[in-house]
């Protein structure tokens, strides 16, 4: 197929079309809304399944009605919207079904803004509803990436029985570029028959299928949890992405950046090698799991004096940062919290008034 | 290939990120350049980001008026309609450009504005970019056309092409989208006001091959890694 | 009460920012001369929805808080629970209180909590841009319902005022308008009873506004009133629903 423009937004409802996902469940909420308006028209056309829920407390439980039955299922919204999401993640992370959670982010917290912000890393990558579970989390950095990742969260969400999360800024939901969509993708779902409430007659079978995450023998709960850690550990093991950006060269300082604020990155570190001066980023890819060996790796360069986790948020991967760096170097925070985004030439300053100190 | 000429209270139109808003500022530029007393109005209620309040300085740099929201609804998740804009539409400019939003969705507004326009000549001019989902087709167009025109309560008189894949654009996308808006022309009867293209890419085109003018491009609502004004 | 044409001083000098024809404004202002007739500005706490009244407090001079979307009749109920002696109002529009605050809104007038809600309904999701409300009349357009509403799979419109009387629980449910000037008056009398009602301490008290949102129904102001007169009031009847002497 040839390319074509889309918006972020778009982008990734037809994603999900494409990748067999016929199942949209939303509230509006800014800066997504373009998701369900795209949907509302495109789902009918695939004679798929738009539903505008009461709020987001149902939306998420729709989706696990939904997921419970092995049907692909997505839903998208911002920050507001994902806090009251955060219930139901848990609980289908408990009851183990495969479901796509879209957050394209919004400042916070509270009311916040309706600009970009990073500012839900934590509620993403930690947690967010209760109980030890784990998100797989991407964060695409531009409209591409958003398409390619939504498809992939299908087969990874079916892979590992559980939800999981493209993590976009608001930018990524609202600017346009070219994109292509991958013709060659798979889009049937896995077996399901062991689990999903797909009906004992449709999986021909006497043997009934229980959706739930109630264990009230703490034996049978630590084994379910142990169950899901193994899942969790397979993914550190086999799901970690990131992108390494002039990492080849002797860089005097490491960022680590992600999303649509690692772009920005990118050119200011293209400005700077211009003037002789080289600065690498390690752009996590995945955020659940963390890319800890390259941040790590990245960090321990000869070259490279200090680490900066550069976000749109008061600081939240520079946690991770600094857990992976595990004090080689000094580990700082760079960015903006309140919409703005930090220009190159802003960024440019900071770096050099760390080369300075 | 002539000159545009546009003049009179213009409203740019047409699907969801067909470009209207950098038509919008391009043309003001364009016009002003040419000696021409220019005003624009952001109307786009619709997006939260990437409307022509983003590109506000450089507007008022080259002295073009702008009517905005007041500065503190700048960022607010609300649809503020401007009250200046109905006294615009009253008195305009020698050219007035009144940038919508996408879609029907986003001329909706149009339609709460219709006593302004009344016994006005108004231009309203559908951007087509036939990279666009729904809008790769006349057929589509037309579609788009029918929606917008209900919504607004107001008649397309003019069309722009402005066909691109923002860097990727190449004198082939540009040449298919010259001849889908020459066969929409052609089908409604609707007249073709001028195309787009980059000036970079300006060079590798043989213009020649266009009957209509050719507005030179120069990308003002960018996202933050790249450069305004290239 | 004639008209007051001076500011009433539970009005700031702000402009708003609501759009030309909005009847937000309108509403605004009668609760405010409420506000003031009563005396009670300096011990009313209003609570702001998500929806475009969410700057509320820019243009009432009272204290204020600010909900999440949907949460306003719980943050009134924590409100007159821990200070009964205050009054409490939220003002609500028809997705926040009908959609995703339908849970707060029912129980809050069932418990009988002692405060007042102003509910906006103009059929729409104005904030927002333009989606479906729960109140959205069969076939109406929104951006979410591109083709018109089709209540075979959404349901037909929600009417609160019909919705909270068939509670048990006493209290005073009425639905006014302002679209024509010969309503204006009976809301605002309906605003003062619903106050005066948490005054004496006796209930709950709601008072509906069908009301219209010309910018995104894509209508002139005046279409706007016509259309809302035409086609929202024969199905959102105008009256009282209930009564605490009932
Ligand atoms: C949890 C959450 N979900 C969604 C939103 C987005 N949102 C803000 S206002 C609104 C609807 C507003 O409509 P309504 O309540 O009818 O008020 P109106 O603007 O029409 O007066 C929505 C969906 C939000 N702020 N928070
Ligand atoms: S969008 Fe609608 S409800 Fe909101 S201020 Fe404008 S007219 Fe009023
Ligand atoms: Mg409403």
């Amino acid at each position: 197929m040839a390319k074509v423009l889309m918006k972020g937004n778009e982008a990734i409802g037809e994603a999900a079309i494409r990748a067999g996902c016929k199942n949209y469940f939303a509230y509006p909420i800014t800066p997504q809304s373009e998701v369900a308006e795209y949907l509302a028209k495109r789902m009918p056309e695939v004679d798929g399944v738009f539903v505008q829920g009461e709020s987001e407390v149902a939306v998420g439980y729709m989706i696990f009605g939904a997921a419970g039955c092995g049907e692909r299922v997505m839903t998208t919204s911002s920050s507001p919207g994902v806090s009251l999401m955060s219930e139901a993640i848990s609980y289908i992370a408990g009851a183990r079904c495969p479901a796509v959670f879209v957050n394209i982010m919004r400042g916070g917290p509270g009311l916040g803004g309706i600009l970009p912000s990073q500012g839900d890393y934590f509620q993403a990558t930690k947690g967010g509803g209760h109980g030890d579970y784990r998100l797989l989390v991407m964060a695409p950095e531009g409209v591409q990436e958003a398409v390619e990742m939504t498809m992939k969260a299908f087969d990874l969400a079916e892979k590992y029985r559980g939800p999981v999360m493209i993590l976009g800024d608001g930018l990524i939901g609202q600017m346009m570029e070219p994109v292509e969509f991958p013709e060659d993708f798979d889009a049937t779902p896995m077996n399901n028959d062991d689990w999903a409430t797909s009906g004992m007659d449709t999986r021909k079978t006497d043997k009934r299928n229980l959706v739930k995450s109630l264990f009230l023998d703490p034996k049978a709960l630590n084994d379910h949890n142990l169950l899901l850690k193994a899942g969790y550990d397979r993914m550190r093991q086999e799901e970690v992405r990131y992108e390494g950006y002039n990492t080849d060269s002797e860089y005097k300082i490491l960022i680590v950046s992600y999303g649509t604020m690692s772009r920005v990155c990118k050119t200011a570190i293209d400005t700077m090698k211009e003037e002789g001066l080289e600065i690498g980023m390690v752009r996590p890819q995945t955020l659940f799991p963390f890319p800890e060996q390259a941040v790590h790796d990245a960090a321990a360069k000869e070259s490279c004096s200090h680490v900066v986790s550069i976000e749109l948020s008061m600081g939240q991967m520079v946690e991770d940062v600094d857990r992976c760096v595990k004090g080689q170097r000094p580990v700082t925070w760079y960015g903006e919290c309140g919409g703005d985004i930090p220009t190159p030439e802003e960024i440019i300053d900071h770096i050099k008034s760390l080369l300075k100190n | 290939m002539g000159k545009i000429e546009l003049k009179g209270t213009v409203i740019i139109v047409g699907n969801y990120g067909s470009g209207k808003t950098e038509t919008a500022v391009n043309l003001a530029f364009h016009m002003k350049a040419a000696g021409i007393d220019v005003r624009v109005a952001d109307l786009d209620l619709v997006n939260p980001y990437f409307r022509t309040r983003e590109a506000r300085h450089i507007l008022f740099e080259k002295g073009i008026n702008v009517v905005l929201p007041e500065e503190k609804y700048m960022h607010a998740d609300l649809p503020i309609l401007a009250p200046q804009v109905a006294g615009l539409i009253r008195n305009p400019a020698e050219l007035t450009i009144l940038d919508a939003g996408g879609d029907d969705v986003g001329t909706t507004v149009l339609a709460a504005l219709a006593d302004s326009f009344v016994g006005r000549e108004i231009n309203l001019i559908q951007v087509v970019n036939p990279l666009r989902p729904f809008t790769e087709t006349v057929e589509g167009c037309k579609r788009i056309q029918g929606e917008i025109e209900a919504s607004s309560k107001l008649k397309i008189t003019g069309l722009v092409s402005n066909a691109n894949l923002i860097d990727e654009t190449t004198p082939d996308i540009i040449y298919k989208g010259y001849e889908l808006i020459q066969e929409l022309s052609h089908q409604t009867g609707i007249r073709v006001e001028f195309i787009t293209a980059h000036e970079k890419l300006l060079p590798e085109l043989d213009l020649s091959r266009f009957d209509t003018p050719v507005l030179p491009i120069l990308r003002q609502l960018v996202p933050p890694w790249k450069k305004p004004g290239l | 009460m004639g008209k007051t044409f001076s500011k009433p001083e539970a009005l700031t000098d702000a402009h708003t920012h609501y759009c030309p024809g909005c009847t937000h404004g309108i509403v605004h202002r009668l609760v405010a001369e409420v506000i003031d007739e009563l005396g009670i500005r300096k011990n009313t706490v209003g609570i702001a929805p998500v929806g475009c009244a969410v700057m509320a407090y820019n243009y009432f001079d009272c204290d204020f808080q600010e909900a999440a979307h949907g949460r306003a009749p719980a943050m009134a109920t924590g409100i007159k629970r821990v200070r009964p002696d205050l009054m409490a109002f939220t003002y609500q529009g028809d997705g926040d209180l009908a959609s995703i605050g339908m849970g707060e809104i029912v129980h809050a007038a069932n418990r009988g909590e002692k405060f007042t809600t102003i509910f906006i309904n103009n059929a729409i999701y104005g904030m927002t841009g333009g989606q479906m409300a729960p109140t959205t009349m069969p076939g109406q357009r929104a951006t979410t319902a591109p083709e018109g509403r089709d209540v075979e799979k959404t349901g037909m419109p929600i009417r609160m005022c019909e919705l909270l009387s068939s509670l048990a629980t006493p209290g005073y449910i009425s639905r006014q308008t302002v679209l024509k000037p010969k309503y204006v008056n009976k809301a605002k009398k309906a605003i003062k009873k619903a106050f005066e009602y948490q005054m004496e301490n006796r209930c709950y008290s709601f008072v509906e506004i069908v009301s219209t949102c010309p910018t995104n129904w894509g209508m002139t102001p005046l279409d706007a009133l016509k259309w809302a007169e035409d086609t929202l009031l024969p199905y959102y009847p105008l009256g009282e629903f209930k009564t605490p002497e009932e």
